[in-house]
Parts: structure tokens; sequence; C-alpha cells
């Protein structure tokens, strides 16, 4: 029993002495309340353009496709792909003799964050470059690019064209595992109407 | 007990329809009435409706626990298999329930005799709940009612707390809300609802009844982006949903239901002849019995409801004096139940019907609804009430 029942001098009541609404009246009633949770969005489709590949950021630049920014972001990620090594041998026994080289600073500081530490990667030839068009579950569409390396080694014996052949080809596998794997989400997409798709007497449930 | 006319508030459908209250005229038949009120004195509310609500509820509490342990009582309730270890283990566990609504017959006199109760998706909340508040407080503000008045309902007040108390028990503090599609009355009661959840500080996001997923690998049902819900409110049956396509999957999935299954045992009219047979002679329930193959036809001064069924539909009742009366509808594949008629009092041409809310397991308020009929439908009136 509340105190309010033993007190003399106020009547007992039966009914709230306060009521309020949050967000169902009209906006006089002010609070607005969106109880909507964060939208997250899901990727439903990718579609990827035909890489072009470039042999350093100024030939990249010089294609007028890509942004300078978009040329120099694309190569330090791509050398962050090439494979690395903790000795030439081992990285010559992989990719062939005379095909590795210790990074640069700078291919150093792009590819691990640090200009120090000793390793070794096959030497770079290039990059490729492409774009990536993703549309999600709420209708948007967004553009990225991706990139892949384009490193010198015992296949294509330091031969450009060879190389960036098979950089292409590796664009291409992992490109299919990723549209393979969207569509796999697809196929995994969510089942509706499992509920409440019977139609009610009268249009409703309540009682 | 008294139906006493009075002049409606000047600005009351403007203020409806800046309350949210849209639904106060039905396909243009008046819904909210306030022509009129029921009186009712202050001992009438306290002992006649009050007291027996918190007792039958108390009873039915007991039910439940009886009927969650015994495999021969689901079946009897025509509970389906599939759903009895969701019922136990949600009883069992203590999941919290939100609200429910029993149906008096009363006139003033004598106890207030329980027709059935609505506790699985009960409905007219908004009505009770907050308008016929507003309406006391302007209606002593405008000198129609005196200063004295007072009025049986602290639901909302009650609701908050309820789901206050939800709310430190669910993930996230986020209770999803959900009803079907293109039905204007339940949108808004749900409405309603959140907006309760949200002053009790929970997050309270809505999604369509059809709308929710079943997402291959989640042990949760999932809203439209795939996200997982962890509790949801419903306002659509226990019944329904264990027959719909994903029921078989309810067992399997973690997701908290609200109500919790083990309201299913309630929601069901069978319930009202283990009340009887468990309670008998109780002063606030009437006579109840399963009707079998072998039951003779539905004599005089009986009346005959389906297990399963809403708003009055394909119920069939015959007088003491021999006039029949019946609502058509669907619900004919149910078993059914035989109760003891007794009248709702008749003011003019209108039957009152007591609606007697329980939130949490406190009887907080009350609403009345009115029909011509002897059959309480959707379609018939919601008048306030007040003590003076």
């Amino acid at each position: 029993m509340s105190k309010q029942d033993h007190t003399p001098h106020l009547p007992r009541r039966k009914r709230s002495g306060r009521l309020s609404l949050a967000m169902m009246g009209a906006s006089a009633f002010g609070l607005t309340a969106c109880g909507q949770p964060p939208q997250e969005e899901q990727i439903t489709d990718i579609e990827f353009d035909q890489p072009r590949s470039f042999q350093s950021v100024e030939d990249c630049v010089a294609e007028n496709v890509y942004t300078r920014s978009a040329c120099e972001d694309a190569y330090e990620a791509s050398l962050k792909e090439v494979p690395r090594f903790s000795t030439l041998e081992e990285c010559e026994a992989e990719n062939g003799e005379g095909a590795c080289t210790a990074p640069t600073d700078e291919q150093s500081q792009a590819a691990t964050g640090s200009t120090g530490g000793s390793w070794f990667m096959p030497a770079m030839m290039g990059y490729m470059v492409g774009s990536m068009m993703s549309n999600t579950n709420r209708g948007r569409s967004f553009e990225r690019v991706y990139q892949e390396p384009v490193y010198r080694n015992r296949q294509n014996q330091g031969n450009w064209n060879t190389a960036s052949n098979q950089a292409t080809q590796r664009v291409t596998q992992r490109n299919d595992a990723m549209r393979s794997s969207v569509a796999q989400n697809r196929q995994a997409a969510s089942q509706r109407r499992g509920f409440g798709s019977r139609s009610s007497a009268r249009g409703g449930w309540g009682s | 007990m008294l139906r006493i006319d009075i002049p409606e508030r000047s600005n009351w459908k403007a203020l409806a329809h800046e309350l949210g209250f849209h639904f106060h005229t039905i396909d243009g038949e008046p819904y909210w009435k306030e022509d009129a009120y029921y009186q009712f004195t202050m001992e009438q509310v306290e002992r006649d409706i009050e007291a027996p609500t918190e007792a039958v509820h108390e009873m039915c509490m007991e039910l439940v626990d009886k009927v969650c342990h015994s495999n021969a009582l689901m079946q009897r309730l025509a509970l389906p298999e599939h759903m009895w270890d969701s019922i136990h283990n949600s009883w069992k566990s203590g999941q919290p329930h939100l609200y429910g609504r029993m149906d008096f017959a009363y006139s003033g006199d004598g106890p207030a005799k329980l027709l059935e109760l609505n506790y699985d998706t009960p409905t007219s909340l908004y009505e009770a709940g907050f308008f016929q508040w507003v309406w006391l407080e302007q209606a002593i503000a405008q000198g129609i009612l005196p200063r004295h008045a007072d009025q049986y309902n602290s639901i909302q007040e009650h609701l908050i707390n309820a789901m206050a108390h939800l709310g430190d028990r669910i993930e996230a503090r986020t209770l999803y809300f959900s009803c079907i599609k293109d039905n204007a009355e339940e949108r808004a009661t749900v409405h309603y609802l959140q907006d309760v959840a949200v002053q009790a500080g929970l997050k309270a996001p809505f999604i369509y009844t059809e709308d929710i997923g079943l997402h291959p690998g989640a042990d949760h049902f999932v809203d439209l982006d795939n996200q997982p819900i962890h509790a949801l409110f419903k306002l659509y049956p226990w019944e329904e949903m264990a027959d719909d396509a994903f029921g078989e999957y309810i067992p399997q999935l973690n997701t908290h239901w609200f109500e919790p299954p083990w309201k299913a045992i309630l929601s069901n009219k069978g319930i009202l002849p283990l009340l009887w047979e468990h309670f008998e002679g109780h002063p606030n329930l009437l006579p109840a019995f399963f009707e079998n193959a072998s039951s003779p036809p539905l004599p005089a001064g009986w009346v005959r409801k389906p297990f399963f069924s809403r708003e009055g539909s394909n119920i069939e009742l015959i007088t003491p004096a021999g006039q029949r009366e019946a609502v058509d509808g669907p619900y004919t594949d149910s078993p059914w139940i035989r109760q003891a008629y007794h009248p709702m009092p008749r003011f003019g041409n209108n039957h009152a019907l007591i609606g007697s809310w329980v939130v949490g397991d406190r009887a907080c308020g009350m609403g009345i609804r009115e029909d011509v009929g002897r059959i309480t439908k959707d379609s018939s009136c919601f008048v306030p009430h007040a003590i003076v």
C-alpha cells in the first residue's frame, strides 16, 4: 500500500496522478523517440570491371583513369599483398633465382608500417587496379578500388606481360570467390511470411 | 453501477487525432462514445472488480503450473505437441508476462462472473489505459464531472513498471514490437505499447509479423536487416503462431516472446472448464464444461464457445427464456466448451461488459464495452467509467 492511502488529508485515488505519451501523439506532445535500431547494411551483389596493370604510380596517373591518390593508395595496398620471406634463399626457392630483393624503405613502410625488419620479396614489376561496384540490401551502391601486385617470379621470369597476365588470373580467381560468397549469402537470405500470413476472421487478432 | 448521460467534451475528436487515437470511429461507426459514462462506487470497484480479478488471476497462475506439468492437460487444451516444451520451459524459467484482461458480467450487485480471459492478445488497452484517463481529467476540468470523481485506472503506470522489469531482463534493453499488416487499430495498440516501453527506458523497434525472418544458421528470428531479435512482443495469438510455417522453429530458436508461450494456456477457452473443475463453486466463476461427442444439443441457459476465437466469433447462446443468439465466424476447427449463461446488465439497449486489466500480476484498471447484442464483438463501443 502506498503512503498516500494512509495520509488522511489526501483522498484515496484509484487512478494514476500523471500520464504522458512519449512518441505516439502529434508533435505538440514534443518528445520523439525513434526506436529504430542502427541500420546495418549487407552486400547483396558485386560487379568487377576489367583491371588495368601499371608499372608505376606515375604510369597509373598518366593513364588518367584514377586520381593520383587512388593510384598511390592502390600501390601501397598492393605492396601489402606481395609475399614476404625472412631470407633471400627462401624467397628465391619460391620465386626463382634472381627474382628477389630486399624492400626499399618506402616499400617496407607501405607493406608493414615500419622501415625496420629485414625481409625479402619478389621484385615488384608493377600493380593492377580495378574497381568493384557493390550493391546492398538497402538499395545503395558504392564503388571501391581493388588492387593486386605484379611481381617477378619463376613463372614469368621477369616478363611484364606474363606477370600481368598472372596477376589478372589471380584477380579473376579472387573475384569469382567473392562473387560466389555473395551469391551464397543471397541463397541463405532469410525467409519471411512464416508468421501471420493467414488472414483472421475480422482482419485482426486482438481480443 | 449506473449509465449516466453527460455532455461530450467539445474538443475530443481533435484531441483524439492529436493523441494518435485515430480509430475512435471505425468504418463510420462510433467506437469511442462519451455521451454517457458508467458510474461505480469505490466499494463496487474494490470489492467486486479489483479483488476478484486478483483472486481469479492467482487461480489462473495455479492452473498454468498444473497444465505445464501435465501432458494430459496440454492435450486436453488442444495445445500443439511441438509447443509443449516451450510452454513448460517458459513457465519453469519464470518468463515474465506483461498483461491480460478478464471479461466480467457484473451489474453492480452480486459477484462479477468471469466470462472469459484475454490473456494473450488483449486489446482496447490504449482506450482504457490512456484515453479514458485523459477523458476523466478533462471532464473534471470542464465541469462535466464533479471534482471528487475518480477512475479505476493505473494501467499505464503499471505497464511502464512492467516494461522496466522486462527491460532489465532482455538483451540490450531492446524489445521488438509486432503486429500484422493492414490493421490500423492493432498497429495503434502496438504503437501505444512501444510508447510505454520507450517511457520505461527500452528500445522499441517495430516489425510486422509477416516480416519476421528465419535465417539459416541464426539462433534467433531476425529482423529486416537479418539482425537477431532477442525479444519480441507480438499482438498475434499463440495458437496461430504454432500452426504457422515458422511455428516449428519457435522451440529451436532463442527469441523471447511476449506474451511468453505459457500464455497459450490462458488464451484458450478450455481454461474455463478447468477453472471450474479445480475451483468449483467459486463466486466469480460460472459452471463450464468441455463439450464432447455425446453432449446433447445446446440447452437453454447455456453458451457455446470454441477454444480459440476472437472478438465474439463463433459464439452461440440460448437464454433461459429460450432466445437464441449467435455470431458467425471461422473458428470451427477447434474443440468447444459450454458455459452457464449469465446475463450482462442492460442499460437501455446496451449490454455492458467489464474488461478488468491485470498488468504483471496486479489488477489495475478497467474499461467498459457495450453492445446492443448479448455477445460483445469488435464493433462494440468503448464507454468510459468514473468512480463518483
